[in-house]
């Protein structure tokens, strides 16, 4: 077949599918309502999209770089974008926290283990080093915050007298948020950036807990966090838990080849930390209003963080079922 | 079975189908117009927010800013490719589109991933690119997508041929009447056309007989005429 006829022949062909291409509706129907296209139309469309790939592979091999081996490609791409498009895998957010969320959560177990011991052997090592260095506290809270340990009150006060609860809520969710979001994120860079900020935080936390300790402020310290600190400290583990795993499939693929583990692991580890994210906004409101407001009972506030992280745990390793755990992106 | 190159799926009856894939350079020019968009829509929030600190109260000024600061810096890209099917402002510019690998539309999910890491990328996603031949950065091979070209270039089809033109001939030809209202030199444009047309008048030429002879004047209108070139 020579080219002219080529075109002559088939031409109609592409310019008419073309047409249905931009026809097609952008979204799926939804769910219970009118279908977008009949049947016989998506069968036409089909089998229009068949003959476009075989003419496109014919142009590819006898008349490759023409104009109509371009038009052909760039026809055969938007017909596989568009007929190939898998169905939405969001399934509304009743499934995600009931399925999807426990799923992935109960896979990462193993590193969240992991997490939470380099967290607490970091926190141990930090508690011990503020115990037998004393200058390691104005390194940690600087010298106006040992000041007001001397003086018998917390550095944390400020939440209160300095910045208006609207602006303190916005700022710790954000900011944790990013931490949440850095965490996971730099586990590209072979899991080295949830290590260092699992690391960076015992230090900080044991640090802080040895300092208060030894100007017997240690109880006004967990008082303060007893509201939030739980859970904070849990999400941060388990953000980091999801960064490790994304580390693991970079450096370890196992098996598998390298970009099927960076996949499973990105679905896996993205799950998990969009079921933490919102828990942050939650943490945010309870850090800036009530953990810093001395007229709410210390009992209360314990209360309320053992409510919180009994809570996250029971949505989090709530049953579900085996195979109902498709969200992959 | 051919050879298929990096760029090449296999599409339904096991067809190869090639994929335009962005290189780096169109990708960093897209990310430079995001990048102006994301500054654009920042500076717009924050006369919002001041506008609201005036309005309400200062601190809920703030506290509102600071929130929207963070989901624009964090939320635009992701955002902007789950609303449009794989597109932000400086794809569209570009005629850009993220895809699956497998050529399909992505899903708000796989969008998600490969944005969410974007600040790793600002970090060592030029280099992945320039050296994968997929150009992919982290978040692309995290994802499971490309970015693929999706424009339809300006192509001329040539409805007649001279039966012993293969590929090359009408390759040449096409692109010649594709760009020849591009050239600037319009006697060079006009000396190609002529070398063109004898070589059309030597292996076909009957394919010039019925030719108006008014069109002679003008080489590339008679060249079009000759091989029945239209836009495709």
């Amino acid at each position: 077949m020579d080219y002219a006829r080529f075109l002559r022949q088939r031409r109609p062909l592409w310019d008419e599918f073309a047409r249905r291409l931009a026809r097609l509706p952008d979204a799926p129907a939804r769910r219970g309502g009118p279908p977008a296209s009949s049947y016989a139309e998506v069968e036409e469309l089909a089998f229009a999209y068949r003959q476009v790939l075989h003419d496109h592979a014919l142009a590819a091999n006898r008349f490759p770089g023409t104009g109509a081996a371009r038009q052909l490609s760039t026809l055969a791409l938007a017909g596989t974008r568009r007929l190939t498009r898998r169905s939405s895998p969001w399934r509304g957010l009743r499934h995600f926290v009931r399925h999807s969320f426990p799923a992935a959560f109960h896979r990462q177990l193993g590193l969240l283990a992991v997490a939470t011991l380099v967290f607490g052997a970091a926190c141990v090592l930090g508690l011990a080093v503020a115990m037998v260095q004393p200058g390691l506290g104005s390194l940690l809270l600087g010298r106006r915050a040992l000041a007001g340990l001397e003086e018998g009150r917390l550095w944390t006060e400020s939440l209160t007298t300095t910045v208006p609860p609207a602006v303190a809520s916005s700022g710790i969710a954000t900011n944790n948020l990013g931490v949440a979001l850095a965490a996971w994120s730099g586990g590209l860079l072979a899991g080295s950036v949830p290590l260092y900020l699992l690391v960076l935080n015992g230090l900080m936390l044991g640090g802080v807990i040895g300092i208060t300790l030894r100007y017997s402020m240690a109880s006004e310290l967990l008082s303060f966090v007893a509201a939030h600190g739980p859970l904070e400290i849990t999400l941060i583990l388990v953000a980091s838990a999801a960064g490790l795993s994304l580390g693991r499939a970079v450096v370890a693929a196992g098996d598998r080849p390298r970009a099927e583990a960076m996949r499973q692991a990105g679905s896996d580890s993205l799950q998990v930390l969009l079921g933490c994210l919102p828990w942050f906004v939650v943490l945010a409101l309870v850090e800036a209003r009530i953990s810093p407001d001395p007229s709410v009972p210390v009992a209360l506030k314990v209360a309320l963080g053992l409510g919180l992280e009994l809570l996250f745990f029971g949505v989090a390793l709530a049953p579900f079922r085996a195979g109902e755990d498709a969200d992959a992106p | 079975m051919a050879d298929l190159d990096r760029e090449s799926i296999l599409a339904l009856d096991n067809i190869r189908l090639d994929l335009p894939v962005a290189g780096v350079g169109s990708r960093c020019l897209a990310g430079l117009i995001d990048g102006f968009a994301v500054a654009l829509l920042l500076v717009l929030w924050l006369l919002v927010c001041a506008a609201l600190a005036i309005w309400l109260s200062g601190a809920w000024g703030v506290a509102v800013g600071v929130a929207g600061i963070f989901l624009i810096e964090w939320g635009y890209f992701a955002g902007m490719e789950i609303g449009t099917g794989g597109r932000t402002l400086g794809k569209m510019a570009l005629q850009l589109r993220v895809v699956t690998s497998l050529g399909a539309e992505a899903g708000a999910g796989a969008l998600l991933a490969r944005n969410l890491v974007r600040d790793v990328d600002y970090l060592i996603g030029v280099p992945l690119m320039a050296y994968d031949p997929l150009a992919r950065r982290l978040g692309d091979r995290l994802a499971g997508t490309l970015v693929v070209h999706e424009g339809r270039r300006r192509a001329v089809l040539l409805g007649r041929v001279p039966p012993s033109w293969g590929a090359r001939e009408v390759t040449t030809v096409e692109g010649f009447l594709a760009r020849a209202g591009e050239l600037r030199d319009a006697g060079a444009r006009d000396e190609m056309a002529r070398l063109l047309l004898a070589r059309v008048e030597r292996d076909a030429p009957e394919l010039l007989a019925g030719l108006d002879p008014r069109a002679r004047g003008n080489p590339v209108e008679a060249l079009r005429l000759a091989l029945a070139a239209e836009e495709g």
